[in-house]
């Protein structure tokens, strides 16, 4: 079960993989607050160069988080001439907020819910994160290994449990691979195909739940197996992975100046090499930062079309 | 107040699933012998399974179930106020008469003891109930919003957790059933969706229906009048002898939270006498065998085998393991109490001593063994403990030929500092030099001796004698009970903390007892000298290993093992032979997540695999198959021991 008073996970918050990133985002907490007071610090400011604020997306604990990446935002004001600041959601849902708004002029977010929030936001990707040494990762079909389950065809008629209904990696993207298997058509359709679709509420409660013998399958992201021990990794095995998913993205407010855009893009691909690279560290651990645009996430966007996750009458990618 | 603390004390009868279901929530995070994340758990929970660890034990440590009682309580009344208060007072009044009972950790009759633990465990049993039961209902009552349901189903789950290992150990068709249940729960939440897009409703109706079945299990299963009472034996009940499904047969290994078994990392650097001049290892079978021995599970018994504990597990690498801690037989990190019922039942002695892990280097020079020099022989030594500390089945001669063989190779760390005579080298600082001088010095107050009489430099720092120096509580007053061997100083910077139970963190608290205990006058520079030459008598080069990277060396370590099988085979040791095979196959298994490219795991494997077919061709005397797979370990081991890094 996804809580907020999170006792299981991930060792450290700021190294969170992406695809468990997505378990937390429905958790809404001490981001009103710190929302609020933005607000105010917006409503408040003037003139020529307001500070850039960043709001970022917390999996665990906010206030560390907040804490943790102290040392990104001096490197940013160092590079960008200008005061920086930022704050915590819990909650991807404010983190749209913000960026609607304007109380913040940059975010973190996975790829559905940007796709998901891009209209409303008024938001666009600037900067994708290369994790493992890329830029995608992959959702996948776990069972368990003495289950006897070889494809996908074998599960139809069995139990799975996805992370959550508004996931890339926990539901959509191990949707498709049914789908690409020839198994399904649509969202409706996984409901017959299966006996029971459950949301675990997390990666790992999800991948525990297959370990445990609850269900039959879990469709989680592939770091969902390292969160397991050893002698648990022994015992489940996946039988198919999703096409590739664009990671997780830095996106921006549409009217945030161009050139202050440039300068905060520059200044996190400078992180890719060099002396600053360990700044990384407290950037959700992630490789690096690779150049993106609102192209690169039209396939998402268009897997979430087929999935009922976004109208189908929406506006295409820009 | 709640009807369910009503009957809490009355002496009732008991099912035989909440028998064993009790018996079982005593425990118990997994514990692999080799490094793994601490599960992590709610507050509660931790305390919950801890304490039913606890109070399973002979003797119980009273002051610590006290404070995981706190804990639940404090859980407990964050959310029912008035039921926490009633629990707090109720155990307090339970452990108050036991303390008092017992003068802090005494015994108290068997029957006494048994059925304050009995209630004690009931009380909490049903406070972590309440607590899980008041969570739910907040959840309930909150379902229209999403953030706030979820945080309070995300506690009663937590909650849930620590029921779970009882369940799984002795039902495992309630265990899933139940397990479905919470996922039931978390699915019918629904989910605001991304500013409304994707929204889902909660699903009341699911939510009710399947949070009355849980709460009407737990009742009927962990608070049921029949399961009112634990009794006597499901406390004396060892984790291994609990009823044994499929699921807990993966996982047998059950330890309290707050338990670390792992070895430390980076390692101490074990100083092998024959490393260091060259000889070859392919060449000592009977040390090789001795060294799979130190590291193999298959030499105790139950619990320690299941536990994935070898001699290595607290002797890491013949040194000590500073870590090593299992609430309740330990008062403190690197100690254990070999003689509590955990281990031994048979070979309890009843109360509660843990000794500090002794360091090993030098191991040929310093007996007698033991804390109290009770065993002259190291080989006596090591059986005791196979034996009549870890449960194991009586060792085979040789066996015990090379386990004491291989410690015999252990050396002291080289010190540049230290002359052949034990004196100080010109490398010494002046601080030692002047604590040096100090050592020596006679005291009228110790009868005219000094340091040096009982710490002789001449012969390894130690007389071979056994002095009560005011480190032991004795039985009683006037009691001859509180003597121990003097431990040498070699190597002892890198083995705090020290005395027998580990009580003195630093070198410098030891020097402090001792000028305190008899009353020597020494002025605290002088103290600071005297710890400065101890320091320097204790030190060495390089304690520590300096890669935390131990994959290729353990693998390198377990060809070592198999190096004895041609010796084996020809003396028909035949046990021997599987002790062998099945400890390189529990050992690479161990460590293989170590290896940095996971493209390697089936190599891993692979080798895992054949040391389990030549144990089972061994088992049905084939023995031509046993050659061919010792073949092929060697084989693929030597194509693949440049990658697995």
């Amino acid at each position: 079960m996804t809580a907020m008073p999170r006792f299981r996970g991930l060792k450290s918050l700021a190294i969170s993989p992406p695809s468990l990133r997505d378990e937390n985002r429905k958790t809404l907490r001490v981001v009103l607050p710190a929302l609020l007071f933005a607000l105010i610090a917006l409503a408040g400011a003037a003139g020529a160069q307001e500070p850039l604020r960043i709001v970022f997306i917390a999996y665990e604990n906010p206030d560390q988080l907040v804490e943790n990446v102290e040392p990104v935002i001096d490197y940013l004001e160092g590079r960008l001439g200008g005061e920086v600041e930022h704050f915590a959601a819990t909650d991807y849902a404010a983190v749209v907020e913000a960026l609607r708004h304007g109380s913040a002029d940059v975010g973190f977010m996975g790829p559905l819910q940007y796709v998901m929030a891009r209209r409303q936001a008024g938001a666009y990707p600037i900067l994708g994160e290369i994790y493992n040494g890329s830029a995608t990762y992959v959702a996948r079909i776990f069972v368990r290994k003495d289950s006897g389950t070889k494809t996908l065809a074998d599960l139809e008629g069995k139990t799975i449990a996805f992370v959550d209904p508004i996931s890339s990696s926990g539901y959509m993207y191990p949707l498709d691979a049914f789908k690409s298997a020839g198994l399904i058509r649509t969202r409706a359709d996984a409901d017959t195909f299966f006996k029971r679709v459950y949301f675990a509420g997390g990666d790992e409660q999800a991948i525990r739940a297959v370990l445990n013998r609850f269900v039959d399958a879990a469709g989680v992201g592939q770091f969902a197996f390292g969160l397991l021990r050893g002698g648990e990794r022994d015992q489940v095995v996946h039988v198919a992975e999703s096409r590739p998913i664009p990671s997780h993205c830095v996106v921006v407010r549409k009217d945030l100046d161009a050139g202050r855009v440039d300068a905060l893009r520059d200044a996190l691909l400078a992180l890719n090499e060099g002396p600053n690279h360990g700044l990384l560290e407290h950037l959700y651990g992630v490789d690096g930062y690779v150049r993106v645009d609102a192209s690169t996430y039209a396939e998402v966007e268009d897997i979430a079309r087929q999935y009922d996750f976004i109208p189908a009458s929406g506006s295409p990618a820009p | 107040m709640p009807r369910r603390y009503r009957s809490l004390l009355q002496p009732t009868r008991l099912a035989a699933l909440a028998l064993a279901a009790v018996a079982s929530a005593l425990a118990w995070s997994r514990a692999d012998a080799h490094v793994v994340p601490p599960e992590r758990l709610h507050p509660v929970t931790e305390s919950y399974r801890r304490m039913g660890f606890l109070l399973s034990l002979n003797p119980v440590l009273w002051n610590e179930v006290g404070r995981d009682a706190t804990l639940i309580a404090d859980g407990l009344e964050a959310v029912e106020p008035d039921g926490g208060r009633l629990y707090r007072s109720s155990v307090a009044s339970l452990l108050d008469a036991a303390i008092t009972a017992t003068g802090g950790s005494g015994p108290i009759p068997a029957a006494e003891r048994r059925a304050t633990a009995r209630d004690v465990f009931h009380l909490s049993t049903g406070a972590v109930i309440d607590k899980l039961d008041a969570h739910l209902a907040l959840a309930r009552a909150r379902l229209d919003e999403y953030g706030r349901a979820s945080l309070e189903l995300g506690e009663a789950r937590a909650l849930w957790a620590a029921f779970e290992p009882a369940l799984q150990a002795i039902d495992a068709g309630a265990y899933r059933e139940h397990g479905r249940r919470w996922l039931e729960l978390t699915s019918a939440l629904g989910t605001p969706g991304v500013l409304g897009a994707g929204a889902v409703a909660p699903d009341r109706e699911t939510f009710e229906r399947e949070a009355a079945r849980l709460m009407a299990f737990l009742d009927a299963t962990f608070r049921a009048e029949d399961a009112a009472a634990v009794p006597e034996r499901v406390f004396r009940v060892s984790p291994a002898l609990l009823p044994v499904t499929p699921a807990a047969a993966a996982a047998p290994g059950l330890l309290p939270p707050g338990s670390e078994i792992n070895k430390q990392l980076p390692r101490p650097r074990q100083v092998l006498n024959m490393a260091v001049r060259g000889v070859d290892e392919a060449e000592t079978p009977l040390v090789a065998l001795g060294d799979m021995a130190f590291d193999s599970p298959e030499i105790f018994g139950e619990p320690a085998r299941s536990l994935g504990m070898s001699c290595n597990t607290c002797h890491n690498k013949g040194v000590t393991n500073p870590r090593f801690f299992i609430p309740g037989l330990s008062v403190r990190p690197g100690g254990l109490d070999v003689s509590s019922s955990f281990f031994a039942p048979h070979a309890a002695n009843g109360h509660f001593d843990p000794v500090d892990i002794p360091d090993l280097r030098g191991i040929r020079f310093t007996g007698p063994y033991g804390r109290n020099g009770r065993f002259a022989s190291l080989r006596e030594f090591t059986r005791n403990v196979i034996v009549n500390e870890f449960n194991g089945p009586e060792p085979e001669a040789m066996l015990l030929d090379g386990l004491v063989a291989y410690m015999l190779e252990f050396d002291f760390l080289p010190n540049a500092a230290l002359a052949p005579d034990g004196k100080l080298t010109d490398a010494a600082a002046p601080a030692a030099r002047r604590g040096e001088e100090i050592f020596h010095r006679p005291f009228a107050a110790m009868g005219g001796r000094s340091c040096a009489s009982c710490h002789v430099p001449g012969d390894h720092f130690l007389d071979r004698r056994r002095h009560d120096v005011g480190t032991v509580g004795g039985a009683e007053a006037g009691s001859r009970d509180r003597a121990l061997d003097t431990p040498t100083l070699l190597s002892a910077a890198f083995t705090a903390p020290y005395f027998h139970d580990g009580s003195a963190p630093t070198l410098r608290a030891v020097s402090g007892h001792f000028n305190d205990f008899y009353g020597l006058g020494l002025s605290g520079p002088e103290l600071d000298d005297l710890t400065a030459y101890v320091e320097t008598v204790g030190g060495g080069a390089q304690g520590y290993e300096d890669t935390v990277f131990t994959l290729a060396s353990e693998l390198e370590e377990f060809s070592f093992f198999l190096s004895t099988y041609e010796l084996l085979k020809a003396r028909g040791e035949n046990e021997l032979l599987d002790v062998t095979f099945k400890t390189i196959a529990f050992e690479v298994q161990a460590h293989k997540w170590d290896v940095q490219d996971e493209g390697r795991l089936p190599v891993l494997d692979r080798l895992t695999e054949i040391m389990v077919e030549a144990y089972e061709a061994r088992r049905r005397g084939d023995l031509a198959a046993v050659d061919a797979r010792v073949a092929e370990y060697r084989a693929l081991y030597e194509d693949h021991a440049e990658v697995l890094q």
